[in-house]
């Protein structure tokens, strides 16, 4: 246990205070509001528009519609170029490609006006057919014409039809939204023909790209605030038409535009984790031996974006098997583009093999955790590569032990407590490790402070005390003594925030950033007169202070070094990338999620009593904030596995539960009891600190352990999520 | 509904109905009696101010071509102020607001676009989220589904009304020590609710805490560590 | 939200005179649904008549019954010790409604007349009858999960959306009002309508009347009570099936008994027959399941809300099982 293991938030301060600054809070002196108005049709033309009532409403300073934009010139230029950017460019024409597509921005001087203005306006259409129903447009489905979207074949094609014992089963999974509690929010503004957006973005580098490849404007003219973000799970990963909408009105107005979805457009305009529908087919022997595994997957996309996401991926190489094949199709339907939504793909992906998992090792008659040992992979096949490290067999071990594993019983409906059914269910989940380039620049002030700068953001999992963390165990200062500049363009540039990497990315370029001014300050003070003598490898270099090994009554401060040399900081920054050794290694994390559910079959009422959840994740940086990453992972996955579905009435081709009152997430009573558990041991070969990632792993899994709790309890098997209570009564159709 | 329109409704109302402002003087002296320092001469003047100018505008409604000039001149906006606001004495964070607001704003917009305090958070705007709990004479509610014109000198306290200058509420302490949160941005409402829960009594179990804590959603899902705070501040027996 | 006067009531009588010279005003109390409505441009009044200076919060019990005001407000109720020792069901079924603070902000009259949560209803560029007369029924072959099995039209399936009024029919509370032509009283169960040809209707309150107390008379059911709620999470939610029951025993024989539903129809829908059934017989589960399906006959649904028959026998056993466990 090092001393920042288990440190307190670096923000905890600002954020339990309100004095955390989210995007749409930063004081902007003369700020006027601006919102959009939606489409009420889900495919055609915009016939008429009509906007007068609300140019003519009090406080109105602007409506902005395809007919009178001024469009930006680089919408000409990045056609259909993605840029972190949609391809969908807002009021581009009359086209309306999804139900609650911007028509219209409506700008006024407060905030009430403006809402009142946006209700006056009122569009006719040419209506056109619109198909919003995956499972009705299955045949339209299609090949992404890239490498990844690819066939993917080991041994023999569709293997498992071959084998002793045959599995083959359908899985469902609704479309999701990410819904962070802060609304996608931005205010824009204008220097000239530089913009300035205090915006909810997950990368601030690919929105600055975005911006000026709409804009035509160089990069360096951009300035993007992200600084704290309220959430974001995935939503934050494209620069949304909002955005550039709100970047028209300032720069029209010239004066700053605030912008705020409400609650419905952020269920209809910023992405979602696309419906897909899951065919798995197992194959093994009697005795248990996987042989055959074969996962297709078809899901949605918009009309105007091929999207894709690795729901497939996983069944490559989470077992032992000879022969495997993965297909995976898009459909294109009327909505707005899906987008990566917490632990994307894999999430989506290990409900159907998960499911799959427990429904064979049931038809095997085996404990689904003997199953999988059974089918242990040693190695990556499908890259065919060692791992550079796997606890997996721990993190079963852990989670069987705190759940209670023993008490199970193979046949569904055994255990009672009381009126209760008892079921208890597993699911696997694993992320890979990646790391993207990264700078960091650290700087000693004379004061004793150490400040590390990187345009990364943090959307909540803590990365700032990540970064803290790694300084003060590098320089030796105290956490109190480190400040971090971060979010913001201007810095050293950092990764976007997602697919887990942030930690193995910022993370490692601040242990090198800091490792390289430990080494210049010492470097400094070994030719002072203090050190005269002594070999610069008997310095040593803590809290602020460098002596000698051997003698520590010879020491200099940081501080009177600096004032010594006329400096006014000590300055490092560095470009940190992953090295060539780790392309030979298969990097992984792995998660395991335990639950036991009771359950009343009358009421079909699912009560999560104890849920576990386990992970290796390599070296854990900080206990405090990874438990909390896990829990709050956890508690996604139950969302996903019991309530979460956006419902479309596909007559209007609309969501008809597009607020917080009917897409139900969890609340506090949901959650009962939750544990977590990391192996915690160093992956040799990730990156200097030995993680390997946790956002998106913290949540695969969970919706299949409950899925195979449910069944555990009651024999019934549901394979389309979520599992409301009346997929669990009978139901009699009177 | 454009705006000549509502003007005119309006308008036409207060000829018809001049009882309404008796009542609105009623309702003014009663405030008064209240809290003398709350209505000033100027107030006084200033309505009486906006029923001369609301009766001249009458004048113009009867007459359509001129209501058309005068709206073009941009006069609408000018009367639709003085029509479209009432005063407003409301105390946040100790700290005495005398204002005028329109009666549709709600006591969220006023804090957080008026009022500069941005630390209650508006997450859905339609109370299905707690986001944006205050505590209203000492009792929490939903600040996104209040109306600033309806709390005539209430006490309002926000996030920002917790600490004293860097000494937290125990609330606050417990919740950075426990962890219980991630992204902050539910953590106000969260704050605000946990203490309330307290101080309601019901947070006598682990069970209770999370039933009466279910008005707050926490998406980053912080839940079992709020759980954690609240108990503990609630064990440690500290006056709220 | 379009602007809106805004006039301080300070007496009902004030009150009342006040709306009647109105066409487009309403009173607003605590203000949960109406301003939620107002966002949504559902409901835009031209004037609001703020009600909450009326001596009409108080919790009074007289000879032979209770007294609340309608501007009590949930949590108070639910809360008032009185309330738990004498009309438990009551405490139970507002403790199960929204969240504490809502329950802070709503008042009992303001609960008798919130508006139901039919998406349709809520969205503007949707079919609504509700909403907008003539306009529809999106429900009706769209998304109808949370819809009615009882009493529904082909005008509207919406479900009238309170738990306490659900305990309210049960324990056949008296609706106290004051209109225009003076005051009256409403017996609870006929307070609610059902939707007919004129779905726009959710009660049979007269125009301009405003509501100033409920009535509970004494009654026996002080024990063997529960309110029963079955939603899509544990808390916060909306009931996709909810049941108020009230159990009088004498040596476990069933001397006396209510039995209302939530989320089944237009109105809190009063279970008579199974309570009929139920007088003088024995406890048994067998009995209490036999009620259940009773109560279920005549029911009629709509393809979403199929699982609601089984789900709402199952829940008038469960319910009855437990209050008679108490």
């Amino acid at each position: 246990m090092s001393k920042t293991s288990n440190i307190n938030r670096v923000d905890g301060f600002a954020k339990v205070t309100g004095s955390a600054t989210y995007s749409a809070e930063y004081k902007t002196p003369g700020v006027v509001y601006g919102c959009l108005v939606g489409s009420t049709i889900a495919r055609g033309r915009i016939k008429s528009i009509d906007t007068k009532k609300a140019e003519w409403a009090p406080g109105v300073l602007a409506v902005i519609t395809h007919l009178n934009v001024d469009k930006p010139t680089g919408y000409q230029k990045v056609k259909d170029k993605r840029n972190f950017g949609q391809p969908l460019q807002i009021f581009k024409d009359d086209s309306v490609l999804y139900y609650d597509q911007p028509i219209a921005l409506v700008i006024a001087d407060t905030f009430e006006r403006m809402q009142y203005a946006a209700s006056l306006i009122k569009a006719d259409y040419f209506k056109e057919e619109h198909s919003t129903d995956l499972q009705k447009a299955a045949d339209k489905e299609k090949k992404i014409d890239t490498e990844k979207g690819n066939d993917y074949h080991r041994g023999e094609h569709d293997g498992y039809k071959n084998a002793e014992v045959i599995f083959e089963a359908e899985y469902t999974i609704p479309t999701e939204v990410h819904n962070p509690m802060e609304l996608a929010n931005i205010i824009a503004k204008w220097d000239g023909n530089k913009p300035t957006l205090y915006t909810k973005s997950q990368g601030v580098e690919g929105t600055r790209r975005s911006v000026a490849g709409v804009f035509d404007v160089p990069v360096e003219d951009v300035s993007v605030f992200s600084e704290y973000l309220g959430g974001a799970f995935g939503m934050g990963l494209h620069t949304w038409p909002y955005e550039i909408a709100a970047l028209m009105g300032a720069k029209k107005l010239n004066r700053p535009v605030k912008l705020v979805l409400h609650r419905e457009q952020m269920f209809t305009n910023v992405g979602f984790r696309p419906f897909t529908i899951q065919k798995m087919g197992l194959g093994a022997t009697k005795a248990g031996k996987l042989t055959g595994l074969t996962h297709e997957a078809v899901a949605m996309t918009s009309s105007y974006e091929d999207f894709m996401e690795g729901t497939v991926n996983m069944s490559r190489f989470i077992y032992d098997c000879a022969n495997v094949s993965t297909r995976y199709r898009i459909v294109p339907l009327d909505t707005c583009t899906p987008i990566w939504m917490r632990g994307p793909g894999e999430a989506t992906g290990s409900f159907a093999l998960e499911c799959a998992m427990d429904e064979m090792a049931y038809k095997l008659n085996l404990d689904p955790i003997e199953f999988r040992k059974l089918n242990y992979a040693e190695k990556d096949q499908e890259q065919n590569k060692p791992w550079s490290s796997k606890y997996l067999l721990e993190c079963y071990e852990g989670g069987m032990e705190r759940i209670g594993w023993k008490n199970r019983k193979n046949e569904p409906g055994s255990v009672k407590e009381g009126n209760w059914l008892v079921g208890y269910g597993m699911g696997t989940g694993t992320f890979g490790c990646y790391r993207s380039p990264t700078s960091v620049k650290a700087k000693f002030l004379p004061d004793g402070n150490l400040v590390l700068q990187c345009s990364v953001n943090d959307m909540g999992p803590g990365t700032a005390t990540m970064m803290t963390a790694i300084g003060a165990e590098i320089t030796g200062l105290p956490v109190e003594n480190i400040i971090i500049e971060m979010g913001k363009s201007g810095l050293p540039k950092g990764p976007t925030q997602g697919g887990s990497a942030t930690t193995s990315s910022v993370g490692s370029a601040v242990h090198d950033a800091c490792n390289l001014l430990v080494s210049k300050a010492v470097g400094l003070a070994s030719g002072t007169l203090a050190f005269k003598g002594i070999p610069i490898t008997e310095l040593t270099f803590e809290n602020g202070v460098i002596s000698s090994k051997k003698n520590s009554s010879k020491s200099v401060t940081l501080a009177s070094l600096l004032t010594a040399n006329k400096l006014d900081e000590l300055t490092v920054e560095n470009l940190s990338k992953a090295d060539e050794e780790a392309k030979k290694y298969s990097i992984y994390s792995f998660s395991v999620h335990f639950v036991k559910v009771l359950v009343n079959p009358n009421l079909g009422k699912i009560r999560l009593a104890h849920v576990v959840s386990c992970a290796d994740i390599g070296t854990v940086i900080n206990q405090k904030t990874s438990a909390g990453q896990m829990y709050g992972g956890a508690v996604g996955g139950i969302g996903m596995g019991l309530m979460e579905a956006l419902e479309i009435d596909h007559r209007f081709g609309r969501p008809i539960n597009n607020n917080f009152a009917d897409y139900h997430v969890p609340v506090n009573a949901d959650i009962e009891k939750q544990e977590v558990f990391f192996v915690n041991k160093k992956d040799p070969i990730s990156n200097p600190m030995g993680t390997k990632g946790l956002g998106e792993t913290a949540l695969v899994g969970m919706a299949p352990a409950i899925a195979n709790a449910v069944f555990n309890a009651t024999g019934k098997r549901v394979r389309d999520l979520p599992i409301t209570l009346d997929k669990i009564i009978e139901t009699v159709k009177v | 509904m454009n705006f000549i329109t509502f003007c005119d409704l309006r308008l036409l109302n207060l000829l018809e109905y001049p009882s309404d402002f008796a009542n609105l003087k009623i309702d003014r002296m009663a405030s008064k009696k209240n809290n003398p320092k709350e209505v000033t001469e100027n107030d006084s003047n200033s309505r009486r101010d906006f029923i001369k100018k609301s009766g001249l505008f009458t004048a113009l409604a009867f007459t359509p071509p001129s209501l058309v000039m005068a709206s073009e001149n941009k006069w609408d906006e000018k009367i639709a102020e003085y029509l479209e606001t009432v005063p407003l004495s409301i105390e946040v964070n100790g700290k005495k607001h005398n204002l005028n607001i329109e009666p549709r704003t709600t006591l969220l917009d006023l804090l957080r676009e008026q009022l500069q305090l941005t630390g209650t958070k508006k997450g859905c705007d339609h109370g299905q989220c707690g986001a944006c709990t205050v505590h209203v004479n000492g009792t929490r509610i939903l600040s996104c589904l209040t109306l600033a014109s309806m709390q005539q000198n209430a006490e309002v306290t926000t996030i920002e009304g917790l600490a004293k200058g860097k000494k937290l509420h125990p609330m606050q302490e417990a919740f950075i020590k426990h962890d219980g949160f991630q992204c902050g941005y539910c953590t106000p409402g969260q704050i605000m609710s946990g203490i309330a829960c307290i101080k309601e009594g019901h947070a006598n179990s682990r069970e209770e805490i999370r039933e009466y804590m279910s008005g707050n959603i926490c998406r980053c899902g912080a839940y079992h560590n709020i759980v954690d705070a609240i108990t503990e501040v609630k064990e440690g027996g500290k006056e709220l | 939200m379009k602007n809106f006067q805004i006039i301080r009531a300070l007496s009902s009588r004030t009150a009342v005179t006040n709306i009647s010279k109105e066409n487009e005003a309403m009173f607003i109390a605590g203000g949960t649904n109406l301003v939620d409505l107002m966002k949504k441009n559902v409901v835009a009044p031209d004037k609001l008549i703020d009600i909450n200076g009326l001596d009409l919060k108080e919790i009074e019990f007289v000879k032979g019954k209770v007294s609340i005001g309608a501007l009590a407000k949930n949590s108070q109720v639910a809360e008032d010790v009185a309330i738990k020792e004498k009309h438990p069901l009551l405490s139970l079924a507002l403790a199960a409604g929204a969240s504490q603070q809502i329950r802070h902000m709503a008042t009992v009259g303001g609960n008798m007349l919130q508006k139901t949560r039919c998406s349709y209803y809520y969205n503007t560029d949707m079919p609504c009858n509700k909403r907008t007369p003539k306009s529809g029924c999106g429900a009706i072959g769209g998304s109808n999960r949370m819809h009615a099995i009882f009493g529904a039209s082909d005008s509207c399936i919406a479900v009238h959306p309170s738990d306490m009024c659900i305990a309210l029919a049960a324990l056949d509370a008296q609706v106290l009002v004051e209109g225009p032509k003076g005051k009256r009283q409403i017996k609870f169960t006929d307070f609610h309508r059902l939707p007919g040809n004129t779905p726009e209707k959710d009660n049979t309150l007269e125009a301009k009347e405003l509501i100033t107390s409920v009535e509970i008379p004494d009654h026996n059911f002080t024990k063997n009570v529960h309110y029963l709620k079955v939603r899509d999470r544990t808390s916060y939610a909306f009931a996709l099936v909810s049941v108020a029951a009230a159990l009088d025993l004498k040596n476990n024989v069933i001397n006396d008994v209510r039995l209302a539903m939530g989320g089944v129809a237009h109105k809190p829908w009063r279970l008579t027959e199974a309570e009929e059934f139920l007088k003088g017989k024995t406890v048994s589960e067998e009995v209490f399941r036999q009620a259940g399906d009773l109560a279920m006959k005549g029911a009629r649904t709509y393809g979403g809300n199929d699982f609601k028959i089984t789900l709402g026998a199952n829940t008038i056993t469960e319910a009855l099982t437990i209050a008679a466990s108490k």
